[in-house]
Order: C-alpha cells, then structure tokens, then sequence
C-alpha cells in the first residue's frame, strides 16, 4: 500500500479491478466486433454494461482516504489475514510453478512435469528433508501416472515412465 | 398413479434374480472412489463401466449403473467438505459451508450430515417418483426455454446470498462469471471471446474453472497453515460425531424435505439438473433460515440443502429418463446407452410396457440408498484421514490431482491452463473480499441464461411479456419466485419485531 496527499492505494486490488474490467471491456468490444444483432449482445451488453457501474461503484475502495486506512487495513486483513513479502514471493512462486505444470504437462511429459512441480511445490510448501522432498516426489509421480492413468479415457504423454 | 400389478411384477423380478443385488455393492464402491476424485465425474465413472454390462442382463446392469450413480452422487462430496473442492458441479453447494465446517474441525459431523442427507435425499427423490413418474413426466414436456429461463434467474437469485460484506463485490463477482460462462459460440452461432483459442469454441470449461475458483485459491492461501485444522486435538476422526452429524440431520425434516422436493422438480428438467437443484435448495434454506447470516461460515443447514437437493436430482433425472427417454444429463445419457446396448428404448413405450421394470429400478435404488448409508459411513471415516495430512504435502498433492482431473476431463492441455487461470483469479478474488462462490454459480448459469433468453426471444419475436402471459408453467416458477422472496423479507420482519419486542422486555 502507498501512501500520497491523504490518500493511499491497495494496489493488489487495483490489479485485479483492473483485470476483470480489462476482461469485460474486451469481450464487449470483441461481440460488439462480431455483430450487433439482438441474438449476439441479448445478455452480453447488459450484463457488461452492469459489471462496469459496479466496478465503478467499488474504484472508491482501492483508495481510502488516509484517515480511513486504518480500518480498511483492518478490513483487509480480517478478510485476507495478510502474508509477509517472504509468504507473498512463495505464493507467487507456487503459482508460478502451477502455471509450468499447467503448460509442460504435453511438451515435457506428465511424468517429468509432475516430479517436477511436486519438488518445487514441497519445498516452496515448508518441507525441509531434501530426501522426503525427492522420494515423496518420486512416488507420488508413479503412483498417481499408473493409478490414474488407467482410468481416465485419454492416455497421458510420457517422457520417462 | 401406482399400479399394483406392476409392483408385484417388481418384486418377483428382484426376488427371482439374485445377480441383480450381486452388483450394487460393488457399483457403489466404484462410484464413492471415483466420485470422491477430484476431476472424475459421475458421467466418466459410469462410462468407464459401461463396457462390463454388455454381457450383464438388462436389469442387473441398470442396477449396476444406477449404484455408480447413487455412489459417486455421493462421492463427490466428500472432497468438497474435506478440501473444498467440488469434484461435480452438483456438490459446489455443499462446499459453501461444509468446507468452513471441516476448517473449523467439525469434518467428522459434516461429512455424517452430508451422508445422512444424501441418503434421505435420495430415498425420498425414489418415494415421489413411485407416486409421481406419469405426472412429471407430463409436466417435464411442457417446459420451454422461458422456464428453463426461470429456474435460471432463481438460481442467480441466490448471488444476493452469496454477496457477503460487499454487496457491490458480490454481484460484480457473479455478473463477471455470467460473462464468462458465455464465452464461446452462443445458439444463435455468434463467436465472442475466444481470443482465438478454438477449444474456447465450447466454453469455458466448467469443471476445471470451478476446482481453480473454489478449491485451488484456497489451497494456495493456505500455504502458511500447517493443517487444514488448525487445532490438533479437533484433527480426530471419530466415528461417534459421525453419528451425531447423522443425527444432527434428523432435526430439520423441512430442510430435507423442501431440498429433496427441489432436486426432484429441478432434477427432470433436462439440462438443468443437480447443478442448480443444489444451489436453489442452498439459497432457498439460507432466505428461509432464522440464522441465515452464518451461512457460509460453517452452518450445517446449508450442507443438508445441498445434499439432500443434489442426491434427490438423480430421481428427477431418472423421471424424465425412464419416462420421456430423455438423457437430463451424461449420467442418464449413459443410462440410455445401457438401455440401447441390450435392445431397449427408453421413452414412453417403454414404460407403459415395461412397468415392472421401471418399478424395480426404482426399488433397487431404495435399497442402495440405504446400503449407501451404511457402506458411506466406512468411506467418510476413511476419507477424514485427509484432515491428518500436513498441509506441505497436501497442497502440491492435491493440485496435482486437481490438474490430473482437469486433464481427464478436457482430453488436453486446455483443462490444466484453465485450472490455472481461474486458481490465481479466484486467489486474487478471495484475497480482496469477491465471493469466489458467486464466480462460479455466474459461470454455471451464463450459458444456461443466454441460451433460453435467446430462445424464448426467438420464439415470442422480442414480445416477453405477451409469450410470458401464454407460459403457465412459466408463471408458475415467477410466482414462486416471488413468494419466496416476499415470505423472505415477511420471516425477516417479523425476526426483527421480535428480536426487539425480547430486547425491550429483558432491559
């Protein structure tokens, strides 16, 4: 949060804000782009219409007055029980690690991109014993590639397994 | 409505074959462990068995299917209270306060709650469709996309439920998942928002955006916890507050009753089905409840809304199903499969010819509702040992699971991506006070919404009000609406009256 001429930002608020009315006003214009007939903006255009005077109605909150911050600081954390920057960089980092997952898993291989994330994730989740980190990885990858594998419909990519 | 021919008929034909019962065992097992998997769905666990009926008479194979079903209609609760995830869409409901009942240390009596009401739910859904199979079949064909419409906009009612302190946040929250849920190619054939992605063609894909929203946000929140409880001495599973949760259930018959009678009417709308019938019953039981407010922080009425709607659609669903020989959804599409795999047609001839049998499904699904109690109680105590876990190994664990699931659903990369998505959304969503439950029911329902509003604008020519006036049926869910809105703010005033005519007289 900064702080400047009696007002401050909550800027992790200010991104998300900003996403969803990111996302809203590209999909209006995007149906708008594709047609302006009743049967392709029925439902889309109001309700796009409605998120924005929301989103408006709530821009107010992402700058409380500094006499305010206060109790918004309050508010915030009973509703988000604030982490220190060390917990922050490690959320992001898990993140980050969900989305290699995400993103590997039919280039490198489940198998390969699995072993992989449950490393980072253990460690990134508070497991000290590098052994534990490598052999739980190891296992888990194996049993969940055969124990799933056999009764999903689609066959998982491999590199290694 | 009962015929009493066809009953005894029913009975000889469970009692003369004995491969029938043979199977309902092991087709509720199958269905609880498949269910409980994040990812696995009804449909997936049903189909998966689909093949070993082939050489399975006619009955014994429905009876088997129809186990899966009552199993894994269960199943999917089970990780929904333990870890918040709802492995179907019909259990989102049920994660909105047994999840916080689980986080409190009551997982053991919410997941007796969950079973308890699951169980009555389903025996009851069976009971009004021995008496009731002919006239909701009637009703079910007289239906159109104005009702459909209807039942949709009850559902969305329930966002006001789910807004929590910041009304604004709440409805942006969930008018946000409307838009979203209809992305992709509407009926009418126009493509928006898909950024060029062509599996965006279909939609958002529901399952895996829901597990990111509801279940993946909150296990990345929690990487500073050490358990999901945080209290050690509350970690016990104890088989006795398994019980007292079962219990626990029998106070409130109206609940089960008014979420058992929805399940039931939603049930055998084809399309609609579990996943509204629990969210209806849920914002109903909250609008009606005296203690409504502590919804969402761990009230077991809300389980037992959800539950007892979600299990009781599958009667609903079976209604239109055997009756009409319309698939409401993938589980009873299935059904039909099974149906046409031993050379037999679903629909109204079979059943003015085939009374015996409809009658005997029905039974057998009395009786694996009552197994399911008992072969449930096993699962969940069994289950609750995920509560025991430290959370360092449950939450790389359990998003790996999840991305498996989505894979399984999607049959690519397109799953996993929008688990991704959708978990660092809804993180950032829980993280300022957006009620991620409200994403989703939005999510649920925008297709459903523009599909019918597009439809009945077809249909009446932009003349809503003249089409609506010509819809009894239509009428009929608009009015209840209404009343149950009205009776809402009437409960609410008088609990107020109240409330300060006590004050006053104590002081």
């Amino acid at each position: 949060m900064s702080n400047r001429s009696g007002r401050t930002v909550v800027w992790g608020h200010l991104i998300l804000l900003t996403v969803i009315v990111g996302v809203v006003v590209a999909y209006l214009l995007d149906a708008r782009g594709v047609s302006l007939r009743t049967n392709n903006l029925l439902l889309v255009q109001p309700a796009a219409i409605l998120a924005l005077v929301l989103a408006a109605f709530i821009l107010p909150s992402i700058f409380p007055r500094v006499e305010a911050t206060e109790e918004v600081e309050t508010k915030e954390e009973v509703e988000t029980k604030v982490e220190t920057r060390g917990d922050l960089f490690r959320i992001f980092i898990l993140i980050a690690a969900l989305a290699g997952l995400a993103f590997s898993l039919e280039v490198v291989g489940f198998d390969v991109a699995t072993f992989a994330f449950m490393v980072i994730g253990l460690a990134v989740c508070g497991e000290k014993r590098w052994w534990v980190i490598i052999l739980f990885s190891a296992l888990f990858t194996v049993f969940l590639i055969y124990g799933y594998g056999t009764i999903t419909p689609f066959p998982f990519p491999l590199t290694i397994l | 409505m009962i015929e009493l021919d066809s009953v005894y008929g029913a009975f000889t034909l469970l009692s003369s074959d004995g491969n029938a019962w043979l199977y309902l065992l092991p087709g509720l097992l199958i269905g609880l462990v498949f269910g409980a998997m994040p990812g696995i769905s009804i449909t997936m666990a049903m189909a998966f068995a689909l093949p070993a009926t082939l050489y399975m008479d006619f009955l014994p194979a429905i009876i088997f299917l129809t186990a899966i079903y009552t199993g894994a209609g269960f199943g999917g609760s089970v990780p929904a209270v333990l870890m918040g995830i709802p492995g179907t869409s019909s259990a989102v409901a049920t994660t909105f306060d047994g999840y916080p009942m689980a986080r409190k240390g009551l997982h053991s009596e919410a997941l007796g709650i969950a079973l308890a009401s699951s169980v009555i739910g389903c025996l009851a859904s069976y009971a009004m469709l021995f008496v009731l199979i002919v006239p909701i079949s009637g009703v079910v064909l007289k239906l159109g996309p104005l009702e459909m419409f209807a039942v949709a906009v009850w559902g969305m009612l329930l966002l006001g439920s789910l807004a929590g302190a910041h009304i604004s946040r709440g409805i942006l929250a969930g008018t946000f998942g409307v838009l979203l849920g209809t992305i992709g190619m509407n009926t009418a054939g126009f493509v928006r928002g898909t950024v060029g992605i062509p599996w965006l063609l279909d939609g958002v894909p529901q399952i895996p955006a829901m597990m990111g929203l509801l279940a993946a946000s909150q296990l990345i929140g929690l990487i500073n916890t050490t358990y999901l409880i945080e209290d050690e001495s509350s970690r016990k599973i104890s088989f006795a507050k398994i019980l007292g949760g079962v219990r626990q259930c029998f106070r409130y018959p109206t609940i089960i009753f008014r979420g058992s009678l929805i399940g039931v009417i939603i049930g055998a709308i084809p399309g609609v089905g579990s996943s509204i019938s629990n969210l209806l019953s849920y914002s109903e039981t909250k609008r009606n409840a005296p203690d409504g407010d502590t919804f969402g922080e761990g009230n077991p009425k809300g389980v037992i809304a959800a539950e007892a709607a979600n299990s009781s659609s599958e009667g609903g669903a079976m209604a239109t199903m055997l009756a009409l020989g319309i698939p409401g959804g993938g589980a009873t599409a299935i059904l039909l499969a099974a149906f046409a795999m031993h050379n037999i047609v679903g629909g109204p001839s079979f059943i003015a010819h085939n009374k015996d049998i409809v009658y005997a499904i029905m039974f057998s699904n009395f009786a694996q509702a009552i197994l399911l109690f008992f072969v449930g109680l096993g699962f969940v105590y069994v289950a609750g040992y995920v509560v025991r876990v430290p959370l360092r190994f449950l939450i790389p664990s359990v998003l790996v699971v999840s991305t498996f699931g989505a894979y399984a659903i999607e049959g690519s990369s397109a799953g996993p991506i929008t688990l991704w998505v959708f978990s660092v959304l809804g993180w950032g969503m829980v993280r300022y006070g957006y009620p991620v439950a409200a994403a989703v029911v939005g999510l649920l329902l925008g297709g459903l919404l523009e599909g019918n509003l597009l439809r009945t604008n077809q249909i009446s020519g932009g003349d809503f009000i003249g089409y609506g006036l010509e819809r009894p049926w239509a009428l009929v869910i608009f009015a209840l609406m209404i009343g149950s809105i009205l009776l809402q703010i009437v409960s609410k005033r008088r609990r107020a009256k109240e409330a300060f005519l006590s004050t006053g007289s104590s002081s």
